[in-house]
């Protein structure tokens, strides 16, 4: 079961430059965050889409649809029982209802476009980006292998619910509190195995010349090039022009 | 085999004594962990390597082999603490005063959990690691990937994440990841534990082409001992002391010190040996030799024996009961399009002892998981105890079937032995008082009464292997699916998880078992069903498909030593004890 995200295709996104990227992430929460505007969440969603669609990322955005999904509905759900109105059908209002569909563009835009980040983007390329930006070493690795640990944490856990389910456990039924008893033997198990993975993880890094010395090799060239400039220069226009057309509403 | 001998100057402070001779000088090595001050895991050791020398390490768990390996590089005193005394040189620098880091300079270290080394990417991002962290220009570390994955035969898969390898490739990538910082010694922690047949034979491939280069100073711990036979120099520890050392065809003839020392031993010399015909140096070591002794000795097989232990099989054979467990037309295809499981029908009767062998990736788990419901055939039909699999859930089915995982870290989590022994049969609404008789009964099964109280994590890998058991049985099943119910066991402990499993069988449990490791196969299960890319290859009474060494051969399965030297007598015999019962003309 293949539970990485990167997706290794040669793409114009991919050859872009890992900070390029990453900026590109950042701008996109900018203006997530900063927007209440339909009109221009949308266009900036399809935008995501289209950069997301040239750099092959779409497969793992399908993998992750029921969660984008579940938080729209969850998002409008929320929204339309809980925002003060004077009109409402039933309990549910169509000023909430918006507002709700509002912030759910708005969360699903930022998981969208981190989702296309981490598919574009080689976890060393992360790493050997964000020391290009000043970070220390060691804290762009450790950044970089958080990323790394989680798949591995849910292909075990997916072993342990097995083990588990084959013992008995039945996850299914039962009240709240007994259900969340019921994952202790899950969470125990996959606890320690995470522990001892990451300590054998550990002592492979430092036998390999982890922190040697200060200078390090990085394989990878991480050059910005044109087309990065041009992507970069594209990208802050078009901030720039969803301020400018909506001063009112920043 | 340059590659191997160019080295970068030292750097930091320390001594640096260069010594031509020895690569490795241990003096006086005493270290006990942290927590656990009481245990000496080595004691006074006192160890040289010379330059260029293959040595193997042998000896049961707790022996004080890794705590060995993890001292060469400084990991101990320096990752894991505890008290340390004596001194450790290698390449004249002293490992605990210096970083682990600075070490990996001189002394490359691969894992045997290939899972947690391998971090990278792709390939060739992973070899170029340790390099990079060496300031190795870029266009060396280019080339180095080159050579090195030629060396570890990756060549082809440059661009693939270390995760869709195989377990083989993986361990290979390991040890490349290490030769690519071009350390002059390479020591290996249990390479080859987790790996199948296929994978191992690779991993020794290569030891023994850098042996040949000649540059490289070589370290393995192993469980194998056939392929102990290779090295330089044996060394066998117990106790955290070497207890023996010497060429390996010496220490192996030696089967009085073997069997003491919980080593797995030979079978060849083991099964002369008992005959008590020669000199320990007269002893043949391996099948081909064995069998021209044998006839040289004027020996025979008797037939009226060998007649008798067929008639056993048989005899038992026709003491099994109903089918319990039947797959038909059974396909399983991920949802990556993989056929992992094609067109399978198989009949598993009660009481029977079945193993099912094959390479990673042959289908094997696959299969073994739709008998208990984990998985649900994408065609064909499963059916346990009459009940189809499709129609039943994982719980109602784990009534009549128990499942053991390969890793008991995968399951246990209670505080108790009792309270994880108890967890299956309380989820099944076991009332209070037949609770504790439950668990005594399965924990006695196991032998390991007297427990209850004990924390399962604080027990060796082999006693909770056998929690892991203990905790299926006390649902009492009909049927035991044994996932590598040996993997990671030393000998001793290997045996004793295979005694019990035979007793657990002879009792009328069902037992179905996947496993790597042939000899147990050979001893202990009735009948083998061997897999390759998800179809039924073989399937018959052990003791036919062990006489089909070519068909085996062509899946990456070597029947043991004694198997092979008897099949080229002309019967198959699965022990050295049934070889001896059969033996004839000794005078």
């Amino acid at each position: 079961m293949d539970m990485f995200l990167y997706i290794d295709k040669e793409t114009p996104v991919h050859r872009l430059d890992p900070r390029t990227k990453l900026l590109l992430m950042l701008l996109s929460f900018v203006l997530a965050l900063s927007f209440r505007n339909f009109a221009i969440l949308s266009s900036v969603l399809v935008g995501v889409l289209l950069y997301g669609a040239a750099g092959g990322a779409l497969s793992n955005l399908r993998r992750i649809r029921v969660v984008l999904l579940m938080i729209a509905l969850f998002s409008m759900g929320i929204w339309s029982v809980a925002t003060p109105s004077d009109s409402r059908f039933l309990i549910f209002s169509l000023d909430g209802l918006l507002y709700g569909v509002m912030v759910a563009i708005k969360t699903d835009l930022m998981i969208i476009s981190g989702m296309i980040f981490l598919s574009t983007t080689k976890i060393e390329e992360i790493a050997g980006g964000l020391v290009k930006l000043k970070l220390p070493y060691r804290g762009a690795f450790a950044f970089s292998t958080a990323i790394r640990l989680v798949p591995m944490i849910v292909a075990t856990s997916y072993t342990i619910i097995q083990a588990q389910k084959s013992r008995g456990l039945d996850l299914d039924s039962g009240s709240m509190l007994q259900r969340a008893r019921k994952y202790v033997p899950l969470v125990i198990p996959t606890l320690v195995s995470v522990i001892r993975g990451t300590n054998v993880f550990s002592m492979a890094l430092e036998s390999k010349g982890f922190g040697y010395s200060d200078t390090r090799t990085n394989l990878l060239e991480l050059r910005m090039k044109r087309n990065d400039w041009l992507t970069l220069g594209v990208a802050l226009l078009v901030v720039a022009a969803a301020f400018f057309f909506n001063m009112d509403s920043v | 085999m340059c590659a191997f001998q160019q080295r970068y100057p030292p750097k930091g402070a320390g001594i640096y004594v260069m010594n031509d001779e020895k690569a490795i000088v241990i003096r006086g090595l005493t270290f006990s962990y942290r927590g656990d001050e009481d245990v000496r895991a080595v004691k006074s050791l006192d160890f040289e390597v010379d330059r260029g020398e293959f040595v193997v390490i042998m000896g049961p768990s707790g022996a004080g082999k890794s705590t060995l390996a993890n001292s060469l590089n400084g990991l101990i005193p320096r990752f894991l603490r505890g008290k340390y005394e004596g001194s450790v040189l290698v390449n004249g620098l002293d490992a605990a005063k210096h970083s682990v880091s600075r070490m990996a300079d001189e002394i490359g270290l691969v894992f045997q959990d290939f899972e947690a080394q391998l971090f990278s990417t792709n390939v060739k991002l992973e070899v170029a690691f340790g390099p990079e962290n060496f300031a190795v220009p870029r266009e060396e570390i280019a080339e180095r990937i080159g050579r090195v994955l030629k060396t570890v035969n990756l060549e082809g898969v440059e661009g693939r994440s270390p995760a869709t390898l195989s377990g083989g490739q993986k361990q290979r990538l390991a040890i490349g990841s290490v030769l690519a910082m071009h350390p002059d010694i390479v020591c290996m922690d249990e390479p080859t534990t987790d790996l199948d047949p296929l994978g191992k034979m690779g991993v020794f491939a290569i030891a023994k082409e850098l042996h040949e280069q000649g540059a490289l100073t070589l370290l393995i711990i192993e469980h194998e001992t056939e392929e102990a036979l290779h090295a330089d120099r044996l060394v066998v520890m117990k106790d955290g002391e070497i207890a023996a050392q010497g060429k390996p065809g010496d220490i192996l003839r030696d089967v009085p010190f073997t069997d003491g020392a919980g080593i797995m031993p030979l079978q060849i010399p083991k099964y002369f040996f008992e005959l008590k015909l020669c000199e320990r140096e007269e002893l043949p070591l391996l099948p081909k030799d064995g069998a021209e002794f044998f006839r040289r000795k004027g020996l025979v097989l008797e037939q009226s024996r060998y007649k008798w232990l067929i008639e056993g099989d048989r005899a038992r054979e026709r003491h099994y009961g109903k089918t319990i467990v039947k797959a038909e037309g059974v396909t399983h295809v991920y949802p990556d399009g993989n056929r992992a499981v094609d067109d399978v029908g198989l009949e598993i009767r009660e009481r029977e002892f079945v193993a099912i062998l094959g390479h990673n990736g042959s289908g094997k788990t696959t299969l073994v998981k739709h008998f208990n419901g984990l998985l649900q055939p994408t065609s064909g039909k499963v059916t346990v105890c009459g009940k189809n699999t499709a129609e039943h859930s994982i719980y109602e089915i784990g009534k009549e079937i128990g499942y053991v995982f390969q890793n008991p870290d995968h399951q246990i989590f209670a505080e108790t032995v009792f309270e994880e022994v108890a967890f299956s049969p309380k989820i099944r609404g076991c009332p209070e008082e037949e609770l504790a008789v439950r668990v005594r009964e399965a924990l006695e099964a196991v032998d390991l009464a007297g427990y209850e109280k004990q924390d399962p994590f604080s027990l060796s890998k082999g006693e909770r292997q056998r929690v892991a058991v203990a905790s299926v049985l006390s649902a009492r099943p009909g049927i035991i699916i044994l996932d590598e119910p040996t993997t990671g066991l030393d000998y001793t402990e290997q045996r004793k998880m295979m005694e019990l499993v035979r007793k657990l069988n002879e009792s009328g449990q069902t037992v179905i078992m996947i496993t790597h490791t042939m000899w147990v196969v050979a001893e202990y299960a009735h009948r083998v069903v061997v897999v390759k890319d998800g179809r039924v290859l073989l399937d018959g009474a052990t003791r036919d498909v062990f006489a089909r060494e070519p068909e085996l051969e062509a899946s990456h399965l070597r029947p043991p030593h004694i198997v092979s030297m008897s099949n080229l007598l002309g019967h198959t015999l699965l022990s050295v004890e049934e070889m001896k019962y059969c033996t004839g003309g000794v005078s």
